[in-house]
C-alpha cells in the first residue's frame, strides 16, 4: 500500500464526454420543446377566454406574414427593433447596461422631425442629414448618462432609465410648441396634437416585392447587424469594448480608459436607438408625424430582443423578426374577438421559453452526476453483500 | 482494498471527476485515519483541490465512493458534510468583511439566530485551542494571519472530526504557520481528529504530517509515511522527474535555502555605472476611506537585476502593484522609467512606458478568463496584430501559437477560453503576456503563489532569464525563500514604505524576519 503508482490503472472507468453533435441536438430539442410549451399554454389561455386557439394562431400568422402585404409590415417593425437591440449588444459587450432606448429613440425621431419639417434643401441630403442627426441625438442623450457615470459614479442603469421619462416630456413640449415642431396647419385632418408631417421628399425609399412593401430601414438594420458583429469580433475597437466589459482593470492597465471607451460605447448604444427613431419617422410610423405615443414600446422591446438573442448581433436579426411578427400579427386579432392583451402574454411566455433551456441544461448535468454516484454506491453495496 | 479498521474515519475509493476533456481526479483512493495528519502534496492542477471539494460536497464525483465510519455515503453539499463532522478551512478566504468574527461564525449555524450562544461558542473554541481571536473584531480590520485564524475558528465551531485544510499557509508568515500547525497537532492528539492537509510546500508537509499522498495529473502516484520521506524524493514524485533542488528556483519552492544557492547566482553590484531603469521616489497613496496605502515609498531598480521586496502581506505590495499597473494614481511622489516621468493612474501609461506587471491575483488584473487564450496572449500588443484596425486572425493565431510553444502552455487550442485552463497554465499565459511586449521593467507580485514545484521552477527561471536579458525586475513576495533565491538586492517593505535594504551577500533570514515585522529600529539596518 506504499506505492500505488505500480498498481494497474483502469483507463475505461471514466465515462467519455458526450459528443458535440449530440449536445447541439439536445439544445435544439430543448428549445423546440420549450417554445412548443409556451404555445400550448398560450392556446390554453385563449381557450379559457372562450375563443378558438386555431383561429387565434391563424390570425397571428395571417397578420404577421400570410395576408397580403403583411410581411412587409413585419419587416418595417423589425427594423427599429433590431437597431435598438444592436445598440444594446454594443453596450452589454462593453459592460454597460443602457436601458433607456425608448427615450433615446424619441430623441432620434425628434431630430429627424426637426430636419424634415424645419430645414430646407434637397430631399436626399436632408434625409441622410436627418438620419445622422438622429444618431447624434440618441447618442448624446445616452451620453448624459455617460457623463454622470464617469464624473459622479451614477449607475447608468438608473440614469438611462430615468432619462426616458424626461424624453417623454421633451417630446410633449416640442409638439405642443408652435415655434418648435407643432403642426400649425389649419387644414390638418385630425385635432390631435402632433408634429408637422414629414414632407414627401424626406421619406425613406420603399422596397416593393411580391405585393409587399417596406422602407429600406430593414435593409440598413440588417447590414448594420453584420457590421456590429464584425466590429465586435474582429476589430481593435470591438476588442477594446469587450476587454472593458470583461475586465475593466486589465483594460485600464492596457491603456483602455473606462471613461473614453465606455463613453463611446454608451454613445453608440444610444446612437443606434436614435437611428431607430429617425428611421421609424422617415419610414412612416404614426403617419410620418412625431406624437407623444410615437415610441410605442419599441425601445423596451428592442432591449428584450437583445437579451433573448444572448447579446449576439446576428441572432438579434431573427429574434427581431419574431418579435415584430408578434406585434403585426396581433393587429389581426381583433377580428377573432380576442383581447389584444393576450398577445402580450404570448410574447412574455415566448421570452420565458427562450430562457428556460440553459437552466434546464444546468440542472440536468447536476442530476446526471448525482445519479451516477448513486449507481456506483448501489453496485458497491451489492458487491459488499 | 483496505481491510476494515476502526481507525479509518474516511475512505475514498476510485474518486473520479472530469471537467470537459480534463480528468481532474482519476480513480483516486485515499484513507484518513483518526489521530493522524495526512498530507496531500501535488502540483497545481494535480487534482488536490478537486478531491477535497468532492469530500465536502462542493463538487459531484463522476464515479467513486466515500466510506464514512464504515458506511458508504454520498455528500451533496457542505451542509451535509458538516452534519457528518467534516469541516474545511478554505484556500481563499470565505469570510464576510463587513461582519464581526462571531457574526461570520453565526452564518454557518443552524436554526434561530442566537448571538449570545454563538459568541460563547467562539470564546470557548478560541480558549480551548489557544487561538487568539477577538470575537467582536470586524473581519475587515484583521490581518491575513488573523483572518486565517478566524477561518479555523469558524471550522472548529462546528466540532468537526475530519478537518480539511486547503493550502492554509499561503498568506501566513513562518511563525504564523508554525502556530497553525501547533493547533492542528493539539487537536489531533487531544480530540482524535483526522486531518487532511493540502499543500504544495514540501517542508511544511514534512514537518506537520504523519503520512503523505502525492498526487500528479489527477492520480495518487505515491503514498509514504512521513518518517520515510525526504524532500528530494517527494519533489521527484510530485513533478514526475528528478528535480535539481540545488537550482535557485526549486530551492525557493522547497524553502531550503543553502549557502551554496545563495552564493551561486548574481552579485549585488550588477548595476554599478548606469542609471536606474525604474525609479520610484516618495510615492504616497491613500485609499478612499483614508487608509494609507503607500507612505513615501522610494526604490530603484537597475537594468539586469532582480530586486526582491520582502514583507508581510498587506504592507503596500498590492497598492504598489496597482500603481505600476496604472490602476490607481499617486497623491505624491513619482515613477520614472529611464528618467522619463510616467503619469500615474492614466490608462496604459505604465505599460506604454515599458512596465509589465504580473499581479498577485491574476484574475484581478492579469488576464481575462472569458476571452480566449489567443486573445489573452495578444492583448498587450493589439497594434501589432491589426491592420487598419482590423484584427488579423492568422497573425493572432500564429503569434499565440508561438507563445504557447515557447511558454509550454497546455491548452487544447489557441481559441480555448482561458477559464478552461488550470491555474498553472493561466499563470503561464499571464507570464507570456507580460514578457512578450518587450518590457523594460518587469514587476512580479507573488508570481509563484499557489504554483507547484515544476511551475515555480519555470517561473523563477523566466524571471532570472528576464533579468539576464537586461530587464529590470521587481519581485514582491512574502516568501523569504523565494526572495533569497532570486533577488540580487533585497528591500523590506513595511506599512507602505521601504524600511531596509541588503545585498544578497548580506542576506540574513533573522534580520529580515525582524524587519518585515517592522522592527527597523532594533535591527539597525536602513
Amino acid at each position: 500500500m506504499t506505492d500505488l503508482a505500480t498498481e494497474p490503472f483502469e483507463a475505461d472507468a471514466v465515462p467519455a464526454p458526450p459528443s458535440r453533435w449530440r449536445a447541439a441536438l439536445e439544445w435544439v430539442v430543448l428549445y423546440i420543446l420549450s417554445i412548443a410549451g409556451a404555445l400550448a399554454i398560450s392556446a390554453g389561455l385563449v381557450a379559457v377566454t372562450g375563443n378558438s386557439w386555431q383561429k387565434v394562431f391563424g390570425a397571428l400568422l395571417d397578420g404577421a406574414f400570410l395576408a397580403e402585404g403583411r410581411w412587409g409590415n413585419t419587416l418595417t417593425v423589425a427594423a427599429p427593433l433590431l437597431l435598438v437591440a444592436l445598440g444594446m449588444v454594443i453596450g452589454v459587450k462593453a459592460g454597460l447596461f443602457n436601458i433607456g432606448q425608448e427615450g433615446q429613440l424619441l430623441m432620434g425621431a425628434m431630430a429627424m422631425a426637426f430636419v424634415g419639417t424645419k430645414l430646407a434643401g434637397p430631399g436626399p441630403v436632408l434625409l441622410v442629414f436627418g438620419l445622422v442627426l438622429g444618431v447624434v441625438a440618441g447618442g448624446a442623450y445616452a451620453g448624459i448618462a455617460g457623463v454622470m457615470k464617469y464624473r459622479r459614479n451614477v449607475p447608468e442603469v438608473i440614469s438611462t432609465l430615468l432619462l426616458v421619462f424626461i424624453a417623454y416630456q421633451i417630446v410633449g413640449y416640442a409638439i405642443t410648441t408652435d415655434w418648435f415642431l407643432r403642426d400649425t396647419d389649419p387644414d390638418r385632418p385630425s385635432r390631435a396634437v402632433t408634429s408637422a408631417i414629414m414632407p414627401d421628399g424626406i421619406r425613406l425609399p420603399v422596397i416593393r416585392m411580391f405585393g409587399n412593401e417596406f422602407p429600406i430601414g430593414f435593409v440598413i438594420a440588417v447590414i448594420l447587424a453584420f457590421v456590429v458583429a464584425f466590429v465586435l469580433a474582429r476589430t481593435v475597437w470591438g476588442f477594446r469594448f469587450r476587454l472593458l466589459g470583461s475586465n475593466p482593470k486589465v483594460a485600464q492597465k492596457m491603456g483602455i480608459a473606462a471613461n473614453r471607451t465606455g463613453g463611446m460605447a454608451l454613445f453608440l448604444s444610444g446612437g443606434f436607438a436614435g437611428l431607430a427613431g429617425a428611421i421609424m419617422l422617415a419610414g412612416g410610423s404614426s403617419g410620418f408625424r412625431l406624437t407623444t405615443g410615437f415610441a410605442t414600446n419599441i425601445g423596451w422591446q428592442g432591449l428584450l430582443v437583445a437579451l433573448v438573442a444572448g447579446s449576439n448581433a446576428l441572432v438579434s436579426i431573427v429574434v427581431a423578426i419574431l418579435f415584430a411578427a408578434l406585434r403585426t400579427g396581433s393587429g389581426f386579432l381583433a377580428s377573432t374577438g380576442v383581447d389584444r392583451k393576450i398577445v402580450d402574454v404570448v410574447q412574455a411566455l415566448l421570452v420565458l421559453a427562450l430562457l428556460i433551456p440553459p437552466a434546464v441544461m444546468f440542472l440536468r448535468r447536476r442530476r446526471k452526476a448525482l445519479a451516477m454516484a448513486d449507481e456506483e454506491i448501489d453496485i458497491l453495496n451489492e458487491e459488499a453483500v | 482494498m483496505p481491510e476494515a479498521n476502526s481507525d479509518f474515519v474516511l475512505e475514498l475509493h476510485g474518486m473520479t471527476k472530469r471537467y470537459g476533456d480534463v480528468l481532474a481526479c482519476d480513480n483516486v483512493d485515499l484513507t484518513l485515519r483518526r489521530g493522524e495528519i495526512h498530507g496531500i502534496l501535488g502540483e497545481n492542477g494535480a487534482g488536490k483541490s478537486t478531491l477535497m471539494r468532492m469530500i465536502i460536497g462542493l463538487a459531484m464525483p463522476d464515479a467513486g465512493t466515500m466510506v464514512l465510519d464504515g458506511k458508504r455515503r454520498r455528500i451533496v453539499d457542505p451542509t451535509q458534510a458538516a452534519e457528518h463532522g467534516i469541516g474545511m478551512v478554505h484556500q481563499s478566504y470565505s469570510l464576510v468583511d463587513a461582519l464581526t468574527v462571531w457574526e461570520n461564525v453565526e452564518l454557518g449555524q443552524h436554526g434561530k439566530l442566537d448571538p449570545g450562544a454563538t459568541r460563547e461558542l467562539v470564546v470557548e473554541v478560541t480558549e480551548r485551542y489557544g487561538l487568539d481571536v477577538d470575537p467582536d473584531a470586524t473581519v475587515r480590520d484583521l490581518t491575513a494571519g488573523m483572518r486565517q485564524r478566524v477561518e479555523i475558528v469558524n471550522c472548529l465551531c462546528r466540532q468537526p472530526r475530519i478537518v480539511i485544510l486547503d493550502e492554509p499557509t499561503a498568506a501566513l508568515t513562518p511563525s504564523e504557520s508554525r502556530y497553525l500547525f501547533e493547533v492542528l497537532v493539539e487537536g489531533v492528539r487531544k480530540e482524535g481528529w483526522a486531518v487532511a492537509l493540502v499543500s504544495h510546500k514540501l517542508d511544511e508537509v514534512l514537518q506537520a504530517t504523519d503520512r503523505i499522498s502525492i498526487m500528479r495529473d489527477g492520480r495518487v502516484v505515491e503514498r509514504v509515511a512521513t518518517v520515510d520521506a525526504d524532500s528530494a524524493s517527494l519533489a521527484r514524485a510530485m513533478v514526475g522527474r528528478p528535480v535539481t533542488l540545488r537550482t535557485t528556483a526549486a530551492a525557493a519552492a522547497v524553502g531550503a535555502v543553502t549557502e551554496e544557492t545563495v552564493a551561486s547566482s548574481g552579485d549585488g553590484d550588477a548595476h554599478e555605472g548606469g542609471p536606474p531603469v525604474l525609479r520610484i521616489t516618495g510615492a504616497s497613496a491613500t485609499a478612499a476611506d483614508g487608509a494609507v496605502l503607500l507612505d513615501g515609498l522610494s526604490l530603484d531598480v537597475y537594468a539586469g537585476e532582480i530586486v526582491g521586496v520582502a514583507g508581510v502581506e498587506g504592507n503596500g505590495q498590492a497598492p504598489l502593484t496597482r500603481v505600476l499597473s496604472s490602476l490607481i494614481p499617486l497623491q505624491a511622489g513619482k515613477v520614472t522609467v529611464n528618467d522619463q516621468e510616467v503619469p500615474s493612474g492614466r490608462a496604459g501609461a505604465m505599460m506604454n512606458a515599458g512596465i509589465s506587471v504580473i499581479p498577485a491575483d491574476r484574475l484581478d488584473s492579469g488576464c481575462v478568463p472569458q476571452m480566449t487564450v489567443a486573445e489573452n496572449l495578444v492583448m498587450s500588443v493589439l497594434g501589432q496584430v491589426a491592420t487598419h484596425g482590423v484584427l488579423q486572425r492568422n497573425e493572432i493565431t500564429s503569434r499565440a501559437q508561438g507563445l504557447i510553444d515557447e511558454f509550454d502552455i497546455h491548452t487544447p487550442s489557441p481559441d480555448t477560453t482561458l477559464a478552461e485552463l488550470s491555474g498553472g497554465n493561466q499563470q503561464r499565459v499571464v507570464l507570456a503576456n507580460a514578457l512578450s511586449c518587450d518590457p523594460k521593467v518587469l514587476v512580479a507580485t507573488q508570481p509563484t503563489r499557489g504554483l507547484d514545484v515544476g511551475a515555480v521552477e519555470y517561473v523563477s527561471g523566466r524571471l532570472r532569464a528576464a533579468a539576464d536579458e537586461g530587464i529590470a525586475v521587481l519581485l514582491m513576495s512574502t516568501d523569504l525563500g523565494e526572495i533569497a533565491a532570486l533577488a540580487d538586492r533585497i528591500l523590506v517593505i513595511y506599512r507602505g514604505s521601504i524600511i531596509g535594504e541588503m545585498a544578497r551577500s548580506e542576506f540574513d533570514v533573522d534580520q529580515i524576519g525582524l524587519l518585515i515585522g517592522g522592527s527597523a529600529a532594533e535591527s539597525g539596518v536602513t
